[in-house]
């Protein structure tokens, strides 16, 4: 079993919010910074799409990290398993946030308890609540833009299914 | 004396009324009675380690010892933290009797937290005097400028630079650095008029820490149109044009743009 510091990633996001006025009327733009605390590296970003991205990769190379030792079968399945998590949000998420919308207060918390289920199913290591709080004073363009995030995220997914399989098969192969 | 400039006197006097004094920006420091305490006096490395999360979690009434070791050590038993937390003890107070309590590390039960009123701390200086500042700035300028120039002063770089992949000091940095850009910004601001060369320094400095952060490259224009430096205007300006079209594939603000058209038309 590899350490517990060798078994977390740790994310600090910094958005920046700016209001001002165009040619359209009142526009609000938000700017991002997601920081990987163990790694060092840093990316900006104006979508939050770009910062998932970055999550995923790191939560990606965790996994590869801590199981080198393991076959290249039992790799490709880990990290099947390890994506996971993703799949379940993108699947579930766009319906509980059309809920969400419609009855904000009630519907986070149910939010909060299925992506906690999800990853608790995963690793009781990555059993950290996922501090969704702060979430309820966002507004219907913002549910809108995460539909859209997750909707791509979920076609990313397949992708990379795909992906994942075929290099299954050509360890088997080989 | 106004109420301002006395919270600006009672500030100045904190360090003197204090016996330890702590440096976490650009690097831990600490003083105990005018005697720098070397690192090899520390001991273990957990020892410092210790220290430096209470000081992280110096707003906490108290984090249990069982907290601090899931934070701290990878597998840890009783006597892990008893060792280093008698090792901050004996840095702070040497002197101290055997089973007397201590002064700067207050135990309540199995939860334990930094005396903060005993000790002074860099970061908590720094961010007491940014709040005066900003309740100032509206009705007593000169305090509030005097009060960010002591913020800054105090500002020798990140927060604890050497534990930067520890989780537990990660949130007091981004805090710390976010209060300060907005620091620098305040002041480039209430100096614009009478110092732009100040300004145009203390928005170089923001744009050292955060080369995205749009706010300084505009103050910088405003800055340099003032003092009648055209072209360098328009080189701050292409610089923030071209580091928000990388990092976020968008365009300065029309605030920004308005600026820049100000400099073309002149």
């Amino acid at each position: 079993m590899a350490k517990k510091v060798n078994q977390t990633a740790s994310f600090m996001v910094r958005f920046t919010q700016t209001i001002f006025e165009d040619e359209k009327g009142n526009n609000i733009q938000w700017r991002g910074k997601v920081s990987h605390v163990q790694g060092g590296d840093q990316k900006n970003f104006g979508d939050f799409n770009d910062a998932m991205e970055f999550i995923q990769l790191k939560l990606q190379e965790l996994t590869l990290d801590a199981t080198k030792d393991k076959t290249p079968e039992e790799q490709v399945g880990l990290l099947n398993k390890s994506l996971y998590i993703w799949k379940k949000v993108a699947k579930t998420g766009p319906k509980i946030l059309l809920e969400t919308i419609k009855d904000p207060k009630k519907q986070v918390s149910q939010i909060q308890d299925q992506i906690q289920d999800q990853i608790s199913s995963i690793s009781d290591e990555l059993g950290t609540k996922v501090a969704l709080d702060q979430w309820r004073n966002a507004s219907r363009s913002d549910f809108k833009k995460m539909m859209k995030a997750i909707d791509s995220l979920s076609s990313e997914m397949k992708l990379l299914n795909k992906e994942v399989k075929r290099l299954a098969k050509s360890q088997k192969s080989k | 004396m106004s109420s301002f400039k006395k919270e600006l006197v009672s500030l100045e006097k904190d360090f003197e009324e204090k016996n330890i004094h702590v440096f976490t920006l650009g690097g831990f420091k600490l003083w105990r009675s005018t005697r720098f305490v070397k690192n090899k006096e520390w001991g273990r490395d957990k020892t410092i380690q210790l220290f430096q999360f209470f000081i992280s979690n110096r707003f906490r009434h108290g984090v249990h010892k069982e907290q601090i070791i899931d934070q701290l050590w990878e597998t840890a038993s009783d006597r892990d933290f008893k060792v280093a937390l008698h090792g901050v003890n004996k840095i702070l107070e040497p002197n101290r009797p055997s089973r007397q309590e201590s002064k700067y590390i207050i135990r309540q039960g199995l939860s334990y937290h930094l005396n903060k009123n005993k000790i002074w701390i860099d970061v908590e200086q720094l961010e007491k005097y940014i709040a005066l500042a900003n309740r100032s700035s509206q009705e007593n300028s000169q305090i509030a400028k005097k009060a960010y120039r002591k913020a800054i002063e105090l500002y020798e770089g990140i927060y604890l630079p050497n534990r930067i992949y520890e989780d537990w000091s990660s949130e007091e940095r981004e805090r710390i650095q976010v209060l300060i850009l907005g620091a620098y910004l305040s002041l480039a601001e209430l100096t614009l008029k009478n110092k732009p060369l100040e300004t145009i320094r203390l928005a170089q400095r923001a744009i050292s820490i955060d080369p995205c952060w749009e706010d300084a490259y505009r103050i910088q224009m405003e800055a340099y149109l003032l003092r009648g430096n055209r072209p360098q205007a328009i080189n701050t300006y292409r610089k923030c044009q071209d580091i928000l079209n990388k990092e976020y594939g968008i365009q300065p603000l029309p605030d920004t743009q308005k600026i820049m058209k100000k400099i073309i038309q002149i």
